[in-house]
């Protein structure tokens, strides 16, 4: 027990120590208040060491001065022990040093020194834990806490800070002080490799080639080189015989007894010059050649074994023409197929059979033959004529046809009658060269082309049903060398030496001119679509025009070697076909997709050869059969073939 | 490989040997391998005479060595070969070149006469031998084709078609070597190209090429009737030789529509049954009863002519690319090709089945010759009849032996064919 209250032995030390010492003399006193007043036995020596007493009989003084005398100090060891196995209060009995007597301490004094020695207050009544109450905060109360008036400083502007802003305003009058300047949004610092391909990099150092190196010297080079490396004497002779460039190693070896004894390289500048040729020859980046295979280049193409039908190979050959042919037109129904030529006479042929079943001759040379597109009747309304064949010649001008012409200057006769009361012939002759007579599809107008260079009656179109003539050109914007009336909507091309016009008939306006980009065209033809044109011109070349694309051709063909004078388009098959001069047909695919995004796609797929060369003209027209993939060419040979 | 073993067989009795395995060179060929044949004979019959033959081996006649023949047609040479023999067929020899004045559009054929028609506007009659018997004139344009109706003794009753646009009948007594034009049948807008007449010879069916109205009719058909006939006839006893005013004018019974092109050819199958072959690559069946539309079938080229065989029920058919093709008229799916036969170089404007032997046809074309073919031997023809001198237009048999053919060179040939081969063949 004397090491738990250790320090209690002293008690004004510990009244010292302790924060709360009132409170322990207060508790202390109720117990041994009236052994203690009794006695009263205070110290007033203060606070000294005891030991300083020690050889003294008192203690100290007491509070009248006198002598506190030290108790006598009876107990032995032997008594102590005893009183510890003894006395029940010996736990709680306490030495005081300062009157060096023995105090039993009260049962609240003990509690309260527990409670010391758990570290929790001496009052037990003392709540430390009880509710804060937050007068000074931030929230705003209608009354105050104090009721001290406000000062009158807070209600007037302060003069210093008055001072201030007027400085600064002043300053920022004068320019002194300068508004902030925006900050700079670029980054300072940069990746200066973050936008670099990896690829480039690697490139460039694949593409990196060092400067060669120089061999480095061998036992050939040195002044004492061991006996293999010399030559003997017919490698010697052999070496002197060789070829600077095809020797091993450009000089000999050679032993020499010491070092000493080597002589000056003769040939130091002549190295030193090829060293410099090699750094400077050699190549210092790797280029990349591009190896091109020329096939690649070509555009892939269907092949045309893919694209069939189209004619390949000559089946018919009509003969009987004893001069060129120069125009053929098939009748809409296919069977039968009309043919003009030089020797002034119109032939009519079974196509089937190849076989001549009416011959008509004219007065002059027939130029162009154009089958009726419409088989009903409609010129002389009776029931025995149902076909009608349309004939342009060329007349030999007579006396008189130039009061002819300004009277009446078209006029039709009825000459013939093909087949058996089935086939009229209406010849209408004019007083002029003419060059090509076209019809409109519905077979009731005709346009006819008469090509001369100032005359502004180039161009007619005769309305059959009604008989009628018009002139649609009032000037002449050049020789017109062929017409063609657009299949579907009111447009007519004209096609002039150079250009292609395209005039709308019922606005009476020039809708496009197409540029052929060929010197002159000498045929056209309109795919039955009605978007495309192709024109074949005298220097070789046929000009495809998509019309929805440009005024430009889209493709240019230069398949022929010879002039072309006929080209065709096939009514339902994706075909064109064009005749040259060099007496070849050829035969081309040409698909016209209904996607306006996609172009048309032409493939050449057949050369037909058949027509022997005639006065330097091979094929002068081609025209398709109107159901079959069959396509008719008429020659300077005067036989017209059919090729299927 | 040098030996195979091989059985000989004939469906001839007069030929026939003992049914033994025979061990043959493999490199043997037709000649060796009637050489035995022959050998044996001989020795089985006392009085054989040299008879030359043919092989086939699974249907298919031998034509190289009978190794090759075996690898080619993949036949096994373990085992024993089943060979057999026919008597060959000898070379149609020609007999007769008829001249005419004009290109032959059509040639027809019975036992005795031989009716053609002509670019010159006419039909003739000619006996077997080629002498001219008759001459029809009456159309005012070329005659395209022509047929026998019947004969009743010595009258007979023939059609010619022309470019006239009219189908005229005829009634030619050949006792008194008189004709007569009976009726004028109309119907067609256009030349007529092609007429039949059914076998049970009461209606007939012509055809126009150039039927094209509207794109979409094109077959017409005109079916009178005997008994019409023979109602009509005492009614109306005017009968005048010109043509155009001849008073009987017939009208057509049935238009049968569906092709989409000009129709080529028309032919009878059967009493109820026609079939039709037309430029836009197809082939059509007709039931005459309903004029509907039976079945199609569907070729990739123009079709020039067909030709129906009642003894081995296929159709043959001529078309612009060389080929000539067969057909099974009764397949239900259309567009199957028995066999294609390819050795022409033009267009086949002619074909014609033989009336006797259900594997020989013949076939006319635009190079010239005429080939006559057997649908066993695939690759190659029997034979090539080259006479003409120019396109070859139509071709007939006749049951008597004679392979008739008429070109445009103005002259008809006629073969003779050794007819004993119909006895082995049918």
């Amino acid at each position: 027990m004397d090491v738990e209250l250790g320090y209690s032995l002293q008690p004004v030390s510990l009244i010292a120590l302790l924060p709360h010492a009132h409170f322990l003399l207060h508790s202390l006193s109720p117990s041994s208040c009236l052994a203690m007043c009794s006695q009263d036995i205070r110290n007033t020596v203060g606070n000294i060491p005891m030991e300083w007493y020690k050889d003294y009989p008192h203690i100290g003084y007491d509070l009248d001065g006198k002598k506190i005398f030290k108790p006598i100090r009876t107990k032995d060891e032997l008594d102590e022990f005893l009183d510890k196995m003894e006395n029940p209060d010996y736990w709680r009995t306490v030495h005081n040093k300062m009157t060096g007597t023995d105090l039993r301490l009260s049962d609240e004094q003990v509690d309260l020194v527990h409670r010391l020695q758990q570290g929790k207050f001496g009052d037990v009544n003392f709540n430390e834990y009880e509710p804060a109450i937050d007068f000074f905060s931030s929230e705003v109360m209608i009354h105050p806490v104090t009721n001290r008036p406000e000062d009158k400083r807070s209600f007037i502007p302060s003069l210093i800070e008055k001072e201030k802003v007027g400085k600064l305003v002043h300053a920022i009058k004068m320019g002194w002080i300068k508004p902030r300047r925006p900050k700079e949004t670029a980054p300072k610092y940069y990746d200066l490799w973050a936008q670099e391909d990896l690829n480039t990099v690697l490139g460039r150092h694949k593409m990196h080639i060092p400067a060669p190196k120089m061999r480095l010297p061998g036992h050939e080079e040195s002044y004492n080189p061991p006996p293999e490396y010399l030559l003997t004497e017919e490698e010697k002779l052999a070496w002197e015989q060789q070829d600077p460039e095809d020797r091993r190693v450009s000089f000999l070896p050679q032993k020499y007894s010491c070092l000493r004894a080597v002589p000056a390289f003769s040939r130091f500048i002549h190295e030193r010059f090829e060293r410099c040729l090699d750094l400077y020859l050699c190549p210092r980046q790797r280029k990349m050649r591009v190896n091109v295979n020329p096939e690649d280049l070509i555009p892939k193409l269907p092949k045309p074994k893919d694209l069939q039908p189209f004619p390949t190979t000559q089946s018919l050959v009509y003969r009987g023409h004893t001069s060129l042919v120069r125009s053929i037109s098939v009748s809409p129904s296919g069977q039968w197929l009309v043919s003009g030529s030089d020797d002034c006479t119109v032939r009519f042929w079974e196509v089937s059979t190849a076989r001549c079943l009416k011959t008509v001759e004219v007065s002059g040379a027939v130029k162009s033959v154009a089958w009726s597109p419409n088989p009903a009747p409609f010129l002389y309304p009776s029931p025995a004529f149902t076909l009608y064949s349309i004939l342009y010649m060329k007349q030999v001008c007579e006396l008189g046809a130039v009061e002819q012409r300004a009277v009446r200057p078209f006029h039709c006769i009825r000459i013939s009658v093909l087949c058996g009361s089935q086939t009229l012939l209406v010849y209408i002759c004019e007083y002029r060269a003419v060059r090509q007579v076209t019809w409109h599809g519905k077979g009731d107008y005709l346009a006819c082309v008469m090509p001369d260079d100032n005359s502004s009656l180039q161009v007619v179109i005769h309305q059959v049903s009604k008989r009628r003539t018009q002139n649609p050109f009032r000037k002449s914007k050049g020789m017109v060398q062929c017409v063609s009336f657009h299949p579907i909507r009111p447009y007519f091309f004209v096609a002039t030496q150079r250009y292609v016009r395209v005039y709308n008939l019922i606005k009476q306006e020039l809708t496009k001119k197409l540029m052929a980009n060929c010197k002159w065209i000498s045929s056209m033809a309109v795919h039955p679509g009605g978007d495309n044109v192709i024109c074949g011109s005298y220097d070789c070349r046929l000009a495809w025009f998509d019309l929805d694309l440009s005024t430009k051709p889209y493709k240019m063909l230069r398949h022929h070697k010879k002039a072309l004078r006929g080209v065709a388009y096939h009514k339902h098959y994706p075909l064109f076909a064009s005749g040259s001069d060099d007496g070849s047909v050829i035969v081309c695919h040409g698909m016209v997709y209904n996607d306006l995004l996609q172009n048309p796609l032409i493939v050449p797929v057949k050369v037909l050869k058949g027509h022997t060369i005639t006065h330097d003209l091979g094929v002068l027209d081609v025209a398709f059969h109107p159901s079959q993939p069959w396509v008719f060419s008429s020659g300077a040979d005067g036989t017209v073939r059919l090729f299927t | 490989m040098s030996q195979l073993q091989a059985r000989f067989f004939t469906e001839n009795k007069k030929y026939a040997i003992d049914d033994v395995p025979f061990s043959i060179p493999a490199a043997s060929e037709v000649a060796d391998l009637s050489n035995v044949i022959n050998k044996l004979l001989e020795a089985r019959i006392a009085d054989h005479k040299h008879v030359e033959f043919d092989f086939l081996v699974r249907g298919q006649f031998l034509r190289s060595s009978l190794a090759s023949h075996m690898d080619t047609e993949n036949i096994s040479t373990e085992e024993v070969v089943e060979i057999e023999y026919v008597q060959k067929f000898t070379a149609p020899q020609p007999e007769e070149c008829i001249m005419h004045d004009d290109w032959i559009s059509s040639v027809e054929a019975d036992s005795e006469w031989i009716l053609t028609g002509s670019y010159d506007k006419t039909a003739r009659i000619w006996s077997l031998e080629g002498k001219a018997v008759m001459t029809m004139a009456g159309h005012t344009d070329v005659v395209k084709d022509v047929a026998w109706v019947k004969r009743d003794g010595l009258s007979s009753l023939l059609l010619t078609a022309s470019l006239d646009q009219t189908v005229l009948l005829w009634e030619w007594n050949s006792e008194q070597n008189k004709v007569k034009a009976r009726h004028c049948c109309r119907g067609h807008a256009g030349s007529v190209d092609t007429i039949v007449v059914d076998p049970s010879r009461t209606k007939l069916c012509f055809i126009s090429l150039a039927e094209l109205k509207c794109l979409k009719t094109v077959f017409s058909l005109s079916v009178p009737t005997e008994e019409e006939d023979e109602v009509e006839e005492p009614n109306r006893p005017r009968k005048k030789q010109k043509t155009e005013q001849l008073g009987l004018t017939r009208t057509p019974l049935m238009t049968l529509s569906g092709h989409n092109e000009a129709v080529s050819a028309v032919l009878w199958t059967d009493a109820e049954e026609l079939c039709s072959a037309s430029w836009d690559h197809t082939i059509r069946l007709w039931d005459v009863e309903t004029g509907e539309q039976k079945s199609m079938l569907t070729g990739s080229k123009v079709f020039n002519c067909i030709s129906y065989s009642p003894l081995c029920r296929r159709l043959a058919s001529g078309s612009t690319d060389r080929h000539v093709r067969l057909w099974d008229p009764r397949s239900k799916d259309g567009s199957l090709v028995l066999l294609s036969l390819t050795s022409h170089t033009g267009w086949v404007t002619a074909v014609r089945w033989s009336p006797s032997n259900q594997h020989q046809l013949v076939s006319g074309s635009f190079d010239n010759i005429v080939k006559l073919w057997d649908i066993r031997s695939c690759k190659a023809p029997l034979y090539d009849l080259a006479a003409h001198e120019d396109r070859v237009l139509c071709a007939d048999w006749t049951d008597s032996g004679l392979i008739l053919s008429g070109g445009a060179d103005n002259k008809l040939y006629t073969y003779r064919y050794s007819a004993y081969v119909s006895d082995a063949g049918a």
